[in-house]
């Protein structure tokens, strides 16, 4: 027996091998402060362990021992933190992990975006881009723009597509919707494509006709609620003050032709809406919508280049948010389910191994890769947003017309010199940011905030939000674990 | 890296950066094979919005740099021993980040070469991936 050979295998080691400090090697991970006791720390591949503030020291200076905490040792193995050999031996495993973070990149643009018109009917104090001019074609899209964004649009690699139209109020040129809708259907066919369609609308000038036709071809409705009357209406001008009424009408008539699921509301959130967080979410809830989209403030117009004025913004946006998510929190406590949505997005990234089309909060940036305008005047820019710096003159985001050729637009010059910036992993203190793969690149914020593509962190308000929002969120789940139930409850739907 | 482990360790524990305030400026002298220019950069960047950061070789101690470190507004009034400590603790995160950044970057390297090198869009993780919540991977829509 004596002169049998000491056989390795990776279940047993000798005595030594554990009192050894600093037999781990380390791999990729990242760690930020939560609360004055819990740190987290997360890795390449955006798992996280929250754990007692200096664990990360301890790990990293090899001063933390197996022997100190066995169930952390198993779980920094077991989670890619350390490896017990210098290339871990499920290194396939990480980089598949690591190539589904990334999988929303695989089919390339999904969301395209017709500006079919920019006539509207309403005037809206924050909205930079809208005419109420009553000269009709001046401002809708022409046939012909339509036809060539609809050719660009088939040339997408992306089987599953989504054209969404918006305006001005886009309801008001419905005959150039109908006629998109008609050639795209016969085009679909021919390239075999799965096409979304969806409106955009403050529902004021909606019909029975154009309910039909919405019904008939699948079309979702997506519109816009600022809360209570006295929110939307001061939010929403027009002349007979009545635009509170007919979004509510609106969403009642929607929900009985097209179904409940297929109307969705998006709150535009103003100053004045900071003061009324408990309002906003109570008139989501007895509306019937059991989601809501706490949006920032758009910066496009009023907080541009003022960065005092955007961080004082940003934190009396923080304290909205996290009032009306507590707010929505104490709902499904009381066992209603009623999901907070750019929460969810932030928690599907930290919960579960699988990246999230959202085109604001990805790296690389949603811009062209995820998202493409088509403008009315057949010019064709990398976000939404970059229509609305261009109706203030700055075309930095201008790719070209819809008469260029594919590869020009998504692969030319200009896509070349915007993707230098669009992929966080890269730019100044996010790389070493901890909630770096739950957040993102917006090269467009940054330009429009702070007049860089690079950005500046320490002073930028997408910083600001995200990494407070991420950071508050760990928070919550670590301080309460009904809370960390509701949070997965999210993720996976109503249940 | 000029120091073991071990010797590191100790060092950030007595946490060793000389400083001293002229005016209202915060002169800090570190020594440069603990806190390397990457890690200084790093960490004052943070503080450059509301600071002016200078960072320089330092001509009265060998093997030292020197951070001077000055508010923007001259009219704020300087709260150096919150700052000082503020610093000294992302002086050490910095550094930890480093020897992460340093030690890992060929693995991570390796990881993303490998994540997206030849790759087939009907490849399945070939082991099981863990999946803490039981998500359907086929349902990855939240929004936009
Ligand atoms: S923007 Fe801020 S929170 Fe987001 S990854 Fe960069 S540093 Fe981190």
């Amino acid at each position: 027996m004596d002169n049998l050979p000491v056989k390795n295998t990776r279940k047993f080691k000798t005595e030594e091998h554990y009192n050894n400090s600093s037999s781990y090697h380390l791999l990729p991970f990242r760690f930020h402060r939560i609360t004055s006791l819990k740190e987290v720390l997360v890795n390449e591949i955006g798992d996280f362990l929250l754990v007692p503030i200096g664990t990360a020291k301890a790990i990293i200076t090899k001063s933390f021992t197996r022997n100190e905490n066995e169930e952390l040792y198993g779980d920094l193995i077991a989670n890619f933190f350390i490896s017990e050999t210098p290339i871990p031996e499920l290194l396939d495993v990480l980089a598949v992990r690591y190539r589904t973070r990334k999988s929303f990149l695989d089919y390339f643009t999904s969301l395209h975006i017709f500006v079919i018109t920019l006539r509207c009917e309403h005037t809206c104090h924050y909205c930079q881009v809208s005419r109420v001019n009553k000269d009709i074609d001046a401002f809708n899209m022409q046939k012909h723009h339509i036809n060539a964004g609809i050719d660009l649009m088939m040339k997408s690699p992306n089987p599953d597509i989504t054209m969404e139209f918006q305006g001005g109020e886009a309801l008001l040129a419905f005959d150039k919707i109908i006629y998109a809708v008609e050639r795209t259907k016969v085009e679909a066919q021919k390239y075999n494509k799965n096409i979304s369609y969806v409106i955009c609308t403050n529902l004021a000038p909606l019909t029975d006709d154009i309910l039909h036709y919405c019904k008939s071809n699948n079309i979702l409705i997506s519109t816009s609620l600022d809360g209570p009357d006295y929110i939307h209406n001061q939010n929403r001008h027009r002349p007979q003050k009545n635009s509170y009424e007919l979004a509510i009408d609106g969403i009642r008539k929607c929900r009985e032709t097209l179904g409940e699921e297929n109307v969705s509301a998006l709150l535009t959130t103003t100053a004045l809406s900071l003061k009324y967080p408990f309002e906003i979410v109570d008139e989501y809830y007895s509306q019937g919508f059991r989601n809501i989209f706490l949006r920032p403030i758009s910066p496009y117009g009023f907080a541009t280049h003022n960065d005092k004025k955007n961080k004082y913004e940003t934190s009396t946006f923080l304290d909205f948010y996290k009032t009306a998510l507590g707010r929505i929190i104490e709902y499904n406590l009381q066992g209603q389910f009623y999901r907070e949505d750019y929460a969810s997005i932030i928690l599907k990234k930290v919960l579960t191994p699988f990246p999230v089309g959202y085109v604001d909060l990805q790296s690389p940036a949603g811009m062209i890769n995820n998202v493409i305008v088509f403008n009315y005047d057949g010019k064709v820019y990398a976000t939404d947003e970059s229509r609305m710096l261009a109706e203030m003159n700055d075309y930095t985001f201008l790719l070209g017309t819809v008469e260029d050729s594919y590869e020009d637009i998504f692969y030319g010059a200009k896509a070349l010199e915007l993707s230098e910036y669009w992929l966080n992993e890269t730019l100044p203190g996010c790389s070493e940011c901890a909630f770096q793969g739950y957040c993102g690149s917006d090269p467009v914020f940054n330009y429009a905030t702070q007049g860089s593509l690079v950005g500046f962190r320490p002073t930028s308000a997408f910083c600001q939000k995200n990494m407070e929002i991420i950071r508050y969120l760990f928070e919550l789940m670590d301080s309460d674990k009904r809370i960390e139930k509701v949070f997965k409850s999210w993720i996976v739907g109503r249940t | 890296m000029g120091l073991s482990m071990l010797e590191l360790l100790q060092l950030l524990k007595r946490r060793k950066v000389n400083y001293k305030i002229v005016d209202s400026t915060i002169e800090l002298l570190v020594d440069e094979s603990i806190y390397s220019v990457d890690v200084l950069h790093k960490c004052f960047y943070w503080y450059s919005s509301g600071y002016d950061i200078t960072i320089l070789r330092s001509d009265i101690a060998d093997g030292c740099l020197q951070v001077q470190i000055s508010p923007k507004n001259k009219s704020n009034e300087f709260e150096a021993d919150c700052l000082i400590s503020r610093i000294k603790q992302d002086l050490i995160d910095y550094k930890l980040r480093d020897i992460v950044t340093k030690e890992t970057q060929s693995i991570r390297e390796l990881i993303i070469a490998k994540a997206f090198a030849y790759y087939n869009l009907d490849t399945n993780p070939a082991t099981d991936v863990s999946d803490p919540v039981g998500f359907n991977p086929n349902h990855d829509h939240v929004n936009g």
